[in-house]
């Protein structure tokens, strides 16, 4: 019985081993192909996903965002609230901003942007707008007449919302800000592409510059962000709360907005696609596997003419087709992170939200590997049962 | 009580092919005994082959009862005719059938693999080889051997579980003059020494000489 066992073993490595070498490579081949496509649009979308996410966190909310409490205008004593938040394990920085209530106008174009008011240090820990200038530079903290503005506001050939912009502004022109019953003139430092259109929608000038012009708006802000080591769990909110900060503290994706039931949908759109992908892996994968044991079905017929019991050959099939899964699985797996990712990390590609290279993660990974084995696996079974079903000598005369 | 090793009673096999029915088999039955070594001749299409099949336990006939060593297989299914077959019987290919991917030591053990520790299968591999005289090429794959060493080591896999049987069916129709010859004298020795009872099919009037009896068929009948 032991030796019995071993014989399915055996057949297989003598057939991958003796058996037609351009057959097995491209066999191999095509299971690999099957593979990377499985994993190439999952880890698109899970890019897209995760490109959109760290834009939110970078460009826009921080890890955690702190706003005024129900009824209030402002979190106050915004100064110490950066301070307490600074000082908490895992925090990379706070940034408090505070909305400028102002609108912004270029030569005869005038416009609402968000503008914010910020400590341009602080500013520089928790967002990535200072490393986006594409013109000019990022405000320091004693730019008192000076404002940065996104690539959306700066408009120009090319700018997605061009038709709203100031359609050309240039680092050195003047803007006018244009308060309750008062005007300045601010020049454009630096302007800032994110790749983000929400986020290149907005202007900063520092806080400082505001406090100037309202001294009501010295120690207050709109929004605190927060952020945090990759680290830190969704708990890290208790954390903060506990700081007793005069606001709401809320997580990244609660704050997401708009972006999160983007997110959403490519998750579904992304399920949807990979169940595609399932069904159409596992198509070719029986079609290949079937003809190959279609011809060997005279084979077969010997084997069993012979006296060699059909499980033992069925399984010698199943384990021929589970070799070309793993091995399919391999190749992919050194096809896919040794050339594909490096491609798609040198070229992403680019979207209006984000640029996205491919992020596979370890349960997607193995669920497609998965996926494939237990396709390889039945479409090696089927074929190999049928075969095994028909009369020997109809198998072997070939009729 | 028959002394019989091989008995069939009536047996019938008819064929469809084409919407027509081909009557291979007709009533046919024989007794072959122990150590005997028997041709069976006739024309094309006589159903030398399909005789071969049932006595094999290849195929089951329409009606009728093949017994051996007075056992009706009829009514045996498939795993237990495959292990009558393993045990009992050995069957060679007109073709040779071997398994491309094997060597010739290989093809011969495998059978014995389904019974035994490979290791023992590998040794009377080797002897048996040694025997039909491919004492040098045990490792060679069927595409590395000539037809006359192929049907050689399909012999030799034949005989790997001491079979009280072996079929033939036409093994030399393939082959050239001094290797039908060659092959047909370790039948023969086969048979004188060993004892085997061999069952062959073959219509070369040359090879009628080696039978200690002959079977006739025409149109399915024994004659």
């Amino acid at each position: 019985m032991k030796t019995q066992l071993r014989l399915p073993f055996y057949l297989a490595w003598q057939y991958i081993r003796r058996g037609r070498k351009w057959t097995f490579f491209l066999t191999l081949f095509m299971m690999s192909v099957a593979f990377i496509n499985l994993i190439f649009v999952s880890s698109l979308f899970a890019g897209i996903i995760d490109g959109t996410n760290k834009q939110i966190i970078n460009t826009m909310t921080g890890n955690f965002y702190i706003t005024p409490n129900d009824g209030q205008d402002y979190v106050t004593n915004k100064n110490h609230a950066v301070e307490l938040l600074t000082n908490l394990d895992d925090v990379v920085g706070a940034s408090a901003r505070t909305q400028v209530p102002a609108r912004m106008t270029y030569k005869n174009i005038r416009g609402s942007w968000q503008i914010l008011a910020v400590d341009p240090n602080n500013e520089k820990r928790v967002s990535n707008v200072a490393d986006k200038m594409i013109a000019g530079s990022f405000l320091e903290p004693d730019d008192l007449d000076q404002i940065i503005i996104g690539r959306q506001i700066a408009g120009g050939e090319g700018v997605e919302e061009n038709a709203f912009s100031f359609k050309g502004a240039q680092v050195g022109d003047k803007v006018t800000l244009t308060f309750d019953g008062f005007s300045k003139e601010f020049t454009i430092k630096g302007i800032f592409a994110t790749k983000f259109v929400e986020a290149d929608n907005r202007a900063f000038i520092s806080a400082n510059a505001l406090s100037a012009l309202i001294p009501a708006t010295n120690n207050v802000a709109t929004t605190i962000a927060v952020k945090t080591d990759k680290t830190v769990d969704s708990n890290f909110i208790d954390k903060i709360s506990a700081l007793n900060i005069d606001g709401k503290v809320y997580s990244w994706q609660e704050a997401a907005g708009l972006m999160k039931s983007v997110a959403e949908s490519f998750k579904s759109i992304n399920a949807l696609v990979s169940i595609v992908g399932i069904l159409i892996a596992a198509i070719t994968i029986f079609i290949i596997i079937y003809v190959d044991i279609v011809n060997k079905r005279k084979q077969i017929g010997i084997l069993r003419a012979i006296g060699i019991k059909s499980y033992i050959i069925i399984f010698s099939y199943v384990i021929l087709a589970a070799v070309y899964a793993v091995a399919g699985v391999i190749l992919g797996t050194a096809l896919f992170f040794a050339a594909i990712v490096p491609y798609f990390q040198a070229h992403p590609f680019v979207l209006p939200i984000c640029d996205a290279v491919l992020v596979l993660s370890k349960l997607d990974y193995i669920a497609r590997a998965e996926a494939i084995m237990w396709v390889s696996v039945i479409s090696g079974l089927i074929p190999a049962a049928l075969t095994t079903r028909t009369k020997i000598l109809d198998a072997i005369l070939g009729r | 009580m028959s002394m019989a090793i091989i008995k069939t009673d009536k047996i019938s096999k008819t064929y469809h092919s084409g919407g027509a029915d081909i009557r291979a088999l007709i009533g046919v039955s024989l007794a072959i005994e122990p150590g005997e070594f028997i041709m069976i001749t006739g024309r094309n299409g006589s159903g030398k082959s399909t005789l071969l099949h049932q006595l094999a336990l290849l195929d089951l006939p329409d009606s009728g009862e093949v017994l051996i060593n007075n056992k009706k297989t009829t009514d045996l299914n498939e795993g237990l005719r495959m292990d009558f077959r393993l045990s009992s019987l050995g069957y060679i290919f007109q073709e040779y059938a071997l398994i491309a991917e094997l060597t010739a030591i290989e093809n011969v053990m495998l059978p014995a693999m389904m019974l035994g520790p490979s290791k023992l299968a590998k040794k009377k591999a080797a002897n048996l080889l040694n025997i039909v005289g491919l004492e040098n090429k045990h490792n060679r794959l069927p595409s590395q051997l000539s037809g006359g060493e192929q049907q050689k080591v399909a012999i030799a896999r034949s005989l790997i579980n001491s079979p009280q049987i072996i079929f033939a069916d036409e093994p030399t129709a393939n082959l050239d003059t001094i290797a039908a010859k060659e092959i047909l004298n370790i039948f023969k020795r086969l048979n004188e020494k060993e004892g085997i009872t061999i069952v062959m099919v073959t219509h070369e009037p040359e090879e009628l000489e080696y039978a200690s009896r002959l079977i006739h068929l025409s149109d399915g009948r024994l004659t």
